[in-house]
């Protein structure tokens, strides 16, 4: 069940015969990266400044990475001006030996964890069971591929390669081990097993003292961390334990807060083909009185600062994980994620592993680079545009010269060979004439069935061309005469050969660990490599307009509705006096009589309708009580129109997040001049809020054969009251239009 | 207009009939060919193996021999695209600075053939007939590196006699890769078989594109199976007259 297991993969041919021998797995895969990549071809298509987002995406991720050091040291104090503890890792090693240690500190002996790939680069999984330590995963493939002793698969989806009937048998055999066990009669139904897992992980959720969790973006203005998720998992993690920690690789780190503005819109546009993934929790430090009390972060680098070294390789440190690369892999379709035997799987793993291992470092590393075949089509969709061709052909370029150094080989003979044969037309002439007499024997048959080696394994599925009689060369002299053999005015020029390949032979870009640790030891490496390779960035960083002109084909008030009807949650547009009647009629219907409702929600609002129950929350639930009440109701921050999302951000018509977490039921109320248009205008607005919840319909999940089961671990019923009329309230504090803090 | 042919190393020792046929066709339009007989290899199948200082010693070759032409027209959109867009990156990351330049200065001079008649010389309809069912297969390097797509359709669709077919999931790669085809052979042949049962689903008599290096593969497999399919480079169907025979 670890993810060391990864440790003993063959390389990627070997590991990739196997895989193939997969019919199964080979139509899982065809099936969900179709379905993926129809989704989010058809939502980029939407997006009519797509182009300029990757372009904003690329040069903002260069301008992070172009002054890491600096950045890091403000996130590093905007964190800990909020109240939490930063730590650096130089190493997977020291992450762990980091994370343990809070987790022992704080007497636990579970945690639950919130899907990350950064945790599992570190095997952190491995070094918490041998402290003793129960760990649960709680995103449902993860959940999956842990119970199932098993590797992920998919960077988004881990759990691509089972199907529905694997994933009950693992349910029923597994799930008692760690708590609530599956129900015996579990049917294979993808919403019978995401509700085995939502009443199983409740528990876990309910008794965890400490989380952990890695981040997508980490903002160095404001210590802001961001979780992208879909299920409720996150932020069940991210809210209810009372010790989180966040693992974090240095390359999550972008400036702004505005930054967001770009990601949030491509993420989930390219990582599942929606608009705006169902949850994104944002943080930064400890909210007292909202969530966990002690938050830590732990920086890590594990090789990152090695591959800042490299000035072509480091492009894939612009990497957010969003996976459509493997999507529209032809090679990833038909082999699977366990065949690149690393975390990071895919044309992105291809270049990110050897870079983060060590280029040629082990034979898995030394082999991922050669198993692309250039086609291209990652680089098309990737989008912080990571030229992933150009780093293969690089990183094979500095593979192969890693090999020549243990002494020649067989194929750098024959390339040794082939080179001298090319460097010179007669050579080659000669050697066209040889090749062609060799096959003459062959000539009648038209084409050349399976041959020995060194051809055996081209004619094992390929017939091999006749070589002709007569190369191009040969008729042309014969049939033009003599050809001009240099241009009108070129002449040969021999160059001396550059001393050294600069980019390849740099120290820092040997994949060896920094050897100090700790703060010291990753800044001083992340300095080293910015001074060994600095960045020649044209543009300081490539300005987005906050505020794009899209071409809107309705109101923002009328798209908002479109999009919440989208998403199955129930939108009611009502006058400032109906507000109170339109909340009964949705609790009535949610059949809801155990109401929850935050101390600033406003009185009038509050249903009185016989039979309701309505308590209010100064802070005082536990979250098992808060978990007893069927529905909550609550203000907003913000709603974004052409997301159909809503942001939570403590103000005091919505108080903390668990309230808004646990029941069932979601009754929001948005006022109309909440609704924003874009999501670049929402975080326009929202920078000074250090807790938030967006939420984007109710919660899902696609992990079991992509499936979507609607309803996970947050509110199974979203329900939106829209507030219409410029009247404003006047019994009661008002949700304000500016958030509060 | 003078034209320098590349005929590319794979044409000039196994597919001599395209190089033929450019010559042809371009003659045909009224242009003088050249043939600089110093010419090899692009150093393409260096260069994507790893060997990169080999691939650059061939860069540097090919740019001294072409550097003096107006255009150079090349059937193959790889080796096209790895002189006009590989040779300066590879420079780059290799820290050779003055061959990313030169290659830089050369690249706009360098056409794959049905970019160049379409784009550099305006025509559509080089007087060719070719009545048979063609499916084109988009190669990877013409679709995503060149951006040759519309420019070699138009092409066909002026081919008199020609049906052209539609070949499901076209723009995905057909397993070739250079070395990736020897050393992910497994990988490889069964991205092929997906392109050949396309092939077969599209009824096509012929599948054409721009690169022979693809062409190998697929008509290499199609032969295997005995599927009765041609594999033809673009510029064989264009070389061929009313009632001749490729």
């Amino acid at each position: 069940m670890n993810p060391s297991g990864f440790e003993t993969s063959p390389p990627f041919p070997l590991a990739a015969r196997s895989a193939l021998q997969d019919t199964q797995l080979r139509a899982n895969l065809r099936q969900a990266t179709t379905t993926i990549r129809q989704k989010r071809d058809r939502l980029v298509a939407e997006l009519p400044d797509f182009e300029e987002l990757r372009t904003a995406a690329a040069g903002i991720k260069d301008d992070a990475l172009s002054r890491l050091d600096e950045l890091l040291g403000q996130l590093e104090a905007s964190v800990s001006a909020r109240g939490g503890h930063v730590h650096f890792a130089a190493s997977a090693a020291e992450a762990n030996e980091v994370v343990v240690g809070i987790v022992k500190a704080a007497r636990a002996r579970e945690v639950v964890k919130v899907k990350s790939m950064t945790t599992g680069e570190c095997h952190l999984n491995d070094a918490l069971a041998a402290a003793g330590i129960d760990v649960g995963e709680t995103d449902l493939a993860e959940l999956i591929v842990q119970l199932g002793a098993d590797l992920p698969s998919h960077i988004v989806v881990p759990a691509i390669h089972r199907n529905r009937a694997e994933v009950r048998d693992i349910f029923l055999a597994k799930m008692g081990e760690h708590g609530r066990a599956a129900p015996a009669d579990l049917s294979d139904d993808p919403a019978d097993l995401a509700g085995a897992a939502r009443a199983h992980l409740r528990e876990r959720f309910l008794r965890a003292e400490v989380a952990i969790s890695g981040a997508n973006f980490a903002v160095a203005e404001t210590g802001s961390l961001v979780v992208v998720e879909s299920e409720g998992n996150g932020r069940m993690c991210l809210t209810l334990p009372r010790v989180l920690i966040s693992v974090v690789g240095i390359d999550k780190v972008i400036p702004r807060f505005g930054d967001l503005g770009v990601f949030l819109q491509l993420l989930a546009r390219s990582a599942t083909g929606e608009r705006m993934n169902p949850y994104t929790s944002i943080w930064s430090g400890v909210s007292p009185g909202d969530g966990p009390e002690e938050v830590h972060l732990v920086l890590l680098d594990n090789g990152r600062s090695s591959a800042l070294a490299d000035p072509t390789g480091r492009q894939a440190l612009r990497c957010i994980r969003c996976a459509a690369c493997l999507n529209v892999c032809p090679v990833y379709e038909r082999v699977g994620g366990h065949a690149y035997g690393s975390v990071y799987p895919g044309p992105i793993g291809a270049v990110l592993t050897p870079q983060l291992h060590g280029v040629a470092s082990d034979s898995v590393s030394g082999s991922l680079p050669f198993a692309s075949t250039l086609c291209g089509a990652c680089y098309e969709v990737c989008p912080v545009k990571i030229d992933i061709p150009r780093l293969l052909v690089h990183l094979r370029a500095r593979s192969v010269e890693r090999a020549k150094d243990k002494g020649p080989g067989l194929e750098s003979v024959a390339m040794a060979a082939a080179s001298a044969v090319l460097s010179s037309e007669k050579r080659f002439a000669a050697a066209e004439r040889l090749v062609s007499w060799l096959s003459r024997p062959f000539g009648a048959k038209g084409a050349m069935g399976p041959l020995p080696w060194p051809f055996r394994s081209w004619t094992i599925s390929r017939d091999a061309p006749v070589v002709p009689r007569q190369s191009f060369r040969g008729w042309w002299r014969s049939e033009r005469g003599p050809s001009v053999t240099r241009g009108p005015q070129a002449k040969p020029v021999r160059r001396a050969r550059p001393a050294r390949e600069s980019a390849t032979s740099s120290p820092a870009a040997t994949g060896t660990a920094p050897a100090a640790t700790g703060t010291e030891g990753v800044l001083s490496a992340v300095r080293a490599a910015l001074r060994s390779a600095p960045f020649s960035l044209t543009e300081r960083r490539h300005s987005y307009r906050d505020n794009p002109e899209l071409d809107m084909a309705m109101p923002p008030i009328d798209l908002l509705l479109e999009r919440l009807s989208e998403y199955k949650a129930t939108a009611t547009m009502v006058g400032m006096q109906e507000v109170q009647a339109a909340i009964g009629t949705v609790l009535s219907r949610g059949k809801s009589t155990r109401v929850v409702v935050p101390a600033g929600f406003p009185e009038a609002w509050r249903p009185e309708a016989s039979g309701v129950v309505v308590e209010i929350d100064g802070g005082d639930f536990s979250p098992a009580g808060l978990d007893g009440f069927d529905a909550c109701l609550t203000g907003c921050a913000i709603a974004i129109a052409e997301t159909g999302t809503i942001v939570l951000d403590g103000g005091e018509s919505q108080g903390r997040r668990a309230v808004s977490l646990l029941p069932d039921h979601l009754v929001v109320v948005v006022r109309q001049d909440q609704v924003v248009a874009t999501v670049p205008d929402a975080v326009a607005r929202l920078t000074s809020s250090p807790t938030q919840t967006w939420i984007s319909g109710p919660s899902a999940t696609s992990d079991i054969e992509l499936n979507r089961v609607e309803g996970v671990h947050g509110p199974r019923k979203l329900d939106v009251v829209i507030v219409v009329g410029r009247q404003s309230f006047s019994s009661g504090p008002s949700c304000s239009p500016e958030p509060k803090l | 207009m003078r034209v320098a042919l590349f005929v590319t190393c794979v044409n000039d020792a196994l597919y001599p009939e395209t190089g033929r046929a450019t010559v042809s066709v371009l003659e045909r339009l009224g242009h003088e060919v050249v043939f600089p007989a110093a010419q090899t290899c692009c150093g393409q199948m260096h260069l994507n193996s790893g060997y990169r200082p080999e691939a650059l010693r061939l860069a540097r070759r090919f740019v001294d021999i072409f550097s003096s032409y107006e255009a150079i027209v090349c059937p193959s959109a790889s080796c096209a695209g790895t002189v006009a867009e590989a040779y300066a990156h590879a420079a780059e990351d290799a820290g050779e600075t003055s061959l990313a330049q030169d290659a830089r200065a050369l690249s706009p001079r360098v056409h794959e053939l049905s970019k160049f008649l379409v784009d550099v010389l305006g025509v559509t309809d080089v007087g060719a007939s070719f009545p048979h069912r063609v499916a084109y297969h988009p190669t990877c390097h013409s679709l995503r590196v060149l951006r040759a797509y519309d420019q070699p359709l138009s092409l066909l669709h002026a081919v008199r006699g020609l049906c052209l077919v539609e070949l499901p999931g076209a723009a995905v790669c057909c397993g070739f890769g250079g070395t990736f085809a020897l050393k992910n052979s497994d990988v490889s042949s069964a991205m092929l078989a997906d392109k050949l049962a396309a092939v077969r689903a599209s009824g096509a008599e012929v599948v054409c594109a721009l690169d022979n290096s693809c062409l190998t593969h697929i008509g290499g497999g199609a032969s295997r199976l005995k599927m009765g399919v041609r594999a033809l480079h673009l510029a064989q169907i264009l070389a061929t007259p009313e009632g001749g025979r490729p």
